[in-house]
C-alpha cells in the first residue's frame, strides 16, 4: 500500500450520494470495509453496465466509484447478529462513514454515540442531502434536485436567443453527490488531522447542500455587495450583464473556447502571424489594429468587428483541435469542448499515467480509466483493486475481525 | 474552541481562483496562511468584481474578500535579495508551501521543490497547475472553464442540438482547489506518521476528467461516445434511465421546480400529489418504460401543472407527498428565502476594514469538536507584514525599518 492512509481503516455504509468519498479514502490506501445489504447497494444498479446487461457486478458506475474497497454483505437492517457485526467492526475502525438518511442509523443503535462509547478516537462522518437538522433535513432529494437548490443549475444554462424557453441546466456526473462528497472529506482529513494531536475523535454532519452553497463562484459575491442575480448565459459564465461570448466552431463542427483574441501585445503579434502565415487577416498589420482597446469586443470597434469575422473565416479552415493546440502554442489559455471519452485520445494524459487499466465481470480485458486526481510524490495514488463484486470480501473480513 | 489544523503554517503564492480556494478550506479550518503578495503584481482577484466603491482599489473586492477570509497578507519583493532572503526565512518556518502558477514559474524563481526541500526538509509543496508538472502539453495554461471544456464536464452540460450549456462558473477552479486541499490534508497526516514530506503535482484538468469516471468507462467499455444524437440529454437523466426528471416553469419571472422521479412508487406520489389528473392515469405512464417512451408528453403535462403553482409551494406539497423536488434557486433565494440554511445558522457577517459588515457563507461540513470558524475578513494587501516578519521571523522593529527601506518590502 503506498498512499498516505495505509494506517486507516474505515467502515463504509454508502450508497450514491456518499461512494466517492468512500474512493476518495480508498485510493489513498485506507482499508475501506463497504457493508452492503443482501441485495447490494442501490449504486449497483446504475448503468450503463458491461455489454449492457445488468447485474450487481456490471454497473460501470458502481466500478469507477469503488475501487479499492472491499465489500461485505450484512443484514444488519433485519438481522440482530448481523447488526451486532456491523456494529463490531464499526468500532474496531478508525473512521465510519455513511450516507443515510437522519436518524436512520441511530434507529440501529449504530449511531456516533452509540459508537463512540466504545471506541474512543471514532471519527463519524454523515453524508446527507441537507444536513441532521432543519426543516428540510428529511426532504428527499437527487443529484439534480441538489443541484437546483444549491444555486448551480439557476447559474447554467441558455440565453434565451439561443434556446427559447429553456430551463436551467444540470452538468452530469453526479456533481452535487462529487461536492458533497470532496467536502465530506475535507472534514475527514481535519478531523484526522486533529486526532493525531490529541487522540479525540468527533461527529461529523456534511450537508450536500452546504457542500454545493459554497461552490456557485460569483453567484454569492454579487448577492452579497449589490443585491444582484447572475444571470445565466450560453457556453459561459453567467453575470450580472451580459458578456462577450466564449464559444466559436473549428471546421470540423467541434467547439473552442476562446478569450479574447490577443489582448496583449505580445500575444496578438503571435495570433496575427499565425493567421497571416496562412492567408488570413492581412489587414491586421495596418496601424489601427496596434491598440490593443481596437482589440476588444465589448467595445464595439470595427477593428474587434474584423478580427471576429476573420476568426470565424480562420477557425472554419481548421479543426477545433488544431485552434486549441494552436492558440495555446501561442500563450492563449484557449480550450476545447471533448465529450469526457475524448480525453482519452490525448496523449499528455498518458504521458503522466492518468488513464489506469482495470477490469471486472464480462470483460476478457483490462479497460482504461481515469486515476489519481493529485500526483503526491512520497505517497502516491494506487489501484490496488478494482471494485468489489457484492459480498467479495465477507469472510475474509469478518475472519480476520474474529467476528463469528 | 479548537481548530483543527491549529499550528500548521502555509506559505500562500496563490492567486484567483483554484489555489485561494484550497487555502480558504485550510484557513477556515484554522492553519495560518500567510499569502506572499507583491503589488506590481497583484492578484488579479484584488480587482475582481463584484467591488464597493466606483474603482478597483486591490482593497475593494468582495470577490476576493469571498476566497480570501481568514488569510494573512504580507508584501515581498522576491526580486530583491533582502526579499527571497525574507522569503527562504518563512518558507523554513512553514508547513506547507502552495502555489498555482503555470507550470515552472516557481522554479525560475530558484523555489523548485528541490530547493525547497533544502531550506525546509519536511516541507509539503503542493502545485496546482491546469496540465501538471510533467507530460508534453505541461507548459499550456487554463482557466476554469478551460478546465471544463478539456475535461468533458462543459459538453456533458446542455440540451441535446443545442451548443453547450456550461457549467456558467468555474466549477473546476473550487473543485481543484478541494482536490488541492484534500492532498494537503492527506501529505500531512503521513507527515504526522513519518515525518516526511512530499512533492504535490495537481493538474486541474485531470482532477475534472477524475469526475467523468463512468462516461468514460462506457467509451472503454461498451464502445459508446457522449458525442452522439440525443446526448447530452439536457436534464433528463442519462443513467439510471428513469423518468419524469427534468426542471418545470412556475408562476413568475424564470421561476423553475426540479422534479426527480426515480421509481413507480415515486411516480404514485407525484400522480397524486397532482391530484391524479386524468392523463397521468393512462395506461402508458404506468411503467418507467412507457414514461421514457413518452417523456416529451409527460414533460408537457407537468409543466401545465407547475406552471399554475408557486415554486416554493409545489415543493413544500411534492416533499409532503415523498417526491424529490427542488426550487431552482437563485443566489438571493438562498440568501433571502432557503429556510434550511437561516435555520441551520449558515449565513455569518465579518468586518472588513474597507468593505464594512460583510456577509459570508459558513464552513462545511459541521465539525461536532473542532468546527471551521470565521475569525476574520480577508487581508488589505500587506496588512500583516509587520506582525508576521515579528512575530513569525523574530525580526527586531530596526530590522523591520530596514528591510522596508531597502525595498524588500513591497
Amino acid at each position: 500500500v503506498t498512499g498516505p492512509l495505509a494506517d486507516l481503516r474505515v467502515i463504509e455504509i454508502c450508497d450514491e450520494l456518499g461512494q466517492y468519498a468512500g474512493k476518495l479514502l480508498a485510493d489513498m490506501g485506507a482499508d475501506v470495509v463497504k457493508v452492503e445489504p443482501p441485495g447490494g447497494s442501490t449504486a449497483r444498479a446504475i448503468g450503463p453496465f458491461v455489454r449492457d446487461i445488468a447485474g450487481p457486478n456490471r454497473s460501470l458506475d458502481f466500478w469507477y466509484h469503488n475501487t479499492n474497497k472491499r465489500s461485505v454483505v450484512l443484514d444488519f437492517e433485519h438481522d440482530d447478529g448481523d447488526r451486532e457485526r456491523l456494529r463490531k467492526l464499526a468500532v474496531s475502525a478508525d473512521l465510519v462513514i455513511e450516507d443515510r438518511a437522519p436518524g436512520a442509523l441511530k434507529a440501529l443503535g449504530l449511531d456516533y454515540e452509540a459508537l463512540d462509547r466504545d471506541r474512543k478516537g471514532l471519527i463519524h462522518c454523515s453524508i446527507t442531502p441537507f444536513g441532521q437538522d432543519g426543516p428540510w433535513a428529511q426532504f428527499r432529494s437527487s443529484d439534480m434536485v441538489s443541484l437546483a437548490l444549491g444555486g448551480q443549475m439557476n447559474m447554467n444554462g441558455y440565453n434565451e436567443e439561443d434556446a427559447p424557453g429553456a430551463p436551467p441546466i444540470r452538468g452530469h456526473g453526479d456533481q452535487g453527490y462529487k461536492t458533497a462528497c470532496h467536502f465530506a472529506v475535507m472534514g475527514i482529513l481535519a478531523a484526522l488531522l486533529h486526532r493525531d494531536r490529541t487522540g479525540e475523535g468527533q461527529y461529523i454532519d456534511c450537508s450536500m447542500h452546504e457542500a454545493l452553497n459554497s461552490t456557485t463562484e460569483v453567484g454569492l459575491p454579487y448577492w452579497f455587495y449589490k443585491r444582484e442575480n447572475v444571470i445565466r448565459q450560453t457556453t459561459r459564465h453567467a453575470a450580472a450583464r451580459k458578456t462577450e461570448r466564449w464559444r466559436y466552431a473549428g471546421g470540423d463542427g467541434k467547439d473552442v473556447l476562446v478569450y479574447g483574441v490577443g489582448r496583449d501585445n505580445a500575444s496578438w503579434k503571435k495570433i496575427k502571424e499565425w493567421f497571416q502565415s496562412e492567408g488570413f487577416g492581412k489587414q491586421f498589420d495596418e496601424t489601427r489594429f496596434d491598440d490593443p482597446r481596437n482589440r476588444q469586443p465589448a467595445r464595439g470597434s470595427p477593428e474587434a468587428g474584423e478580427i471576429l469575422a476573420e476568426v470565424g473565416r480562420f477557425f472554419a479552415a481548421h479543426s477545433a483541435e488544431e485552434i486549441y493546440r494552436g492558440g495555446q502554442e501561442r500563450g492563449q489559455a484557449w480550450g476545447v469542448i471533448r465529450s469526457p471519452d475524448e480525453t482519452l485520445a490525448d496523449p499528455h494524459w498518458h504521458d503522466r499515467g492518468f488513464f489506469v487499466p482495470t477490469r471486472g465481470e464480462g470483460l476478457a480485458d483490462d479497460v482504461l480509466m481515469p486515476g489519481a486526481p493529485y500526483v503526491l510524490s512520497a505517497t502516491p495514488w494506487e489501484l490496488r483493486r478494482p471494485a468489489p463484486k457484492l459480498g467479495e470480501h465477507t469472510a475474509e473480513v469478518l475472519g480476520e475481525s474474529g467476528i463469528g | 474552541m479548537a481548530l483543527p489544523l491549529e499550528g500548521i503554517r502555509v506559505c500562500d503564492f496563490t492567486w484567483v481562483i483554484a489555489g485561494p480556494t484550497a487555502t480558504r478550506v485550510l484557513a477556515d479550518f484554522g492553519a495560518e496562511v500567510i499569502r506572499v503578495e507583491h503589488e506590481q503584481a497583484a492578484d488579479s482577484i484584488r480587482l475582481g468584481r463584484p467591488i464597493v466603491g466606483d474603482q478597483p482599489t486591490l482593497n475593494n473586492s468582495g470577490f476576493f474578500n469571498y476566497f480570501n477570509r481568514n488569510k494573512k497578507s504580507i508584501l515581498l519583493n522576491a526580486r530583491h535579495p533582502d526579499g527571497m532572503e525574507l522569503l527562504k526565512r518563512l518558507i523554513a518556518k512553514s508547513d506547507v508551501v502552495v502555489e498555482n502558477f503555470s507550470c515552472g514559474v516557481l522554479e525560475s524563481w530558484g523555489l523548485g521543490y528541490e530547493e525547497l526541500k533544502e531550506i525546509r526538509p519536511d516541507v509539503i509543496y503542493c502545485s496546482i497547475s491546469g496540465f501538471g508538472h510533467t507530460g508534453r502539453d505541461r507548459a499550456f495554461t487554463t482557466w476554469g472553464p478551460t478546465a471544463q471544456a478539456l475535461s468533458g464536464l462543459t459538453f456533458t452540460s446542455g440540451l441535446p442540438g443545442k451548443p453547450p450549456a456550461g457549467w456558467g462558473f468555474s466549477y473546476m477552479d473550487h473543485t481543484a482547489g478541494y482536490s488541492g486541499a484534500i492532498a494537503i490534508m492527506m501529505a500531512l497526516h503521513h507527515r504526522n506518521r513519518t515525518g516526511e514530506g512530499q512533492h504535490i503535482d495537481m493538474s486541474q484538468v485531470e482532477a475534472g476528467i477524475a469526475l467523468m469516471g463512468p462516461a468514460v468507462l462506457d467509451a472503454t467499455v461498451n464502445g459508446r461516445s457522449w458525442r452522439r444524437d440525443g446526448m447530452p440529454p439536457g436534464n433528463r437523466t442519462w443513467q439510471p434511465a428513469v423518468a419524469p426528471h427534468n426542471a418545470y416553469a412556475c408562476v413568475g419571472e424564470d421561476r423553475w421546480i426540479a422534479i426527480a422521479v426515480m421509481n413507480d412508487a415515486e411516480w404514485q406520489a407525484l400522480v397524486r400529489a397532482m391530484e391524479e389528473p386524468e392523463w397521468a392515469l393512462d395506461r402508458r405512464f404506468a411503467t418507467n418504460e412507457g414514461r421514457l417512451a413518452n417523456q416529451d408528453e409527460l414533460d408537457t403535462r407537468i409543466e401545465e401543472w407547475t406552471s399554475e403553482l408557486d415554486d416554493y409551494e409545489a415543493m413544500e406539497l411534492l416533499q409532503a407527498a415523498g417526491v424529490r423536488a427542488g426550487v431552482c434557486q437563485k443566489p438571493g433565494d438562498r440568501f433571502e428565502r432557503d429556510p434550511q440554511s437561516r435555520a441551520r445558522g449558515w449565513w455569518h457577517t465579518l468586518m472588513h476594514p474597507e468593505l464594512g459588515e460583510c456577509e459570508h457563507d459558513g464552513v462545511a461540513p459541521r465539525l461536532s469538536k473542532t468546527p471551521g470558524q470565521l475569525r476574520m475578513a480577508s487581508p488589505l494587501i500587506g496588512q500583516h507584514t509587520h506582525d508576521v516578519l515579528r512575530e513569525v521571523l523574530g525580526l527586531s522593529a530596526s530590522e523591520i525599518d530596514d528591510a522596508q527601506a531597502s525595498g524588500a518590502l513591497m
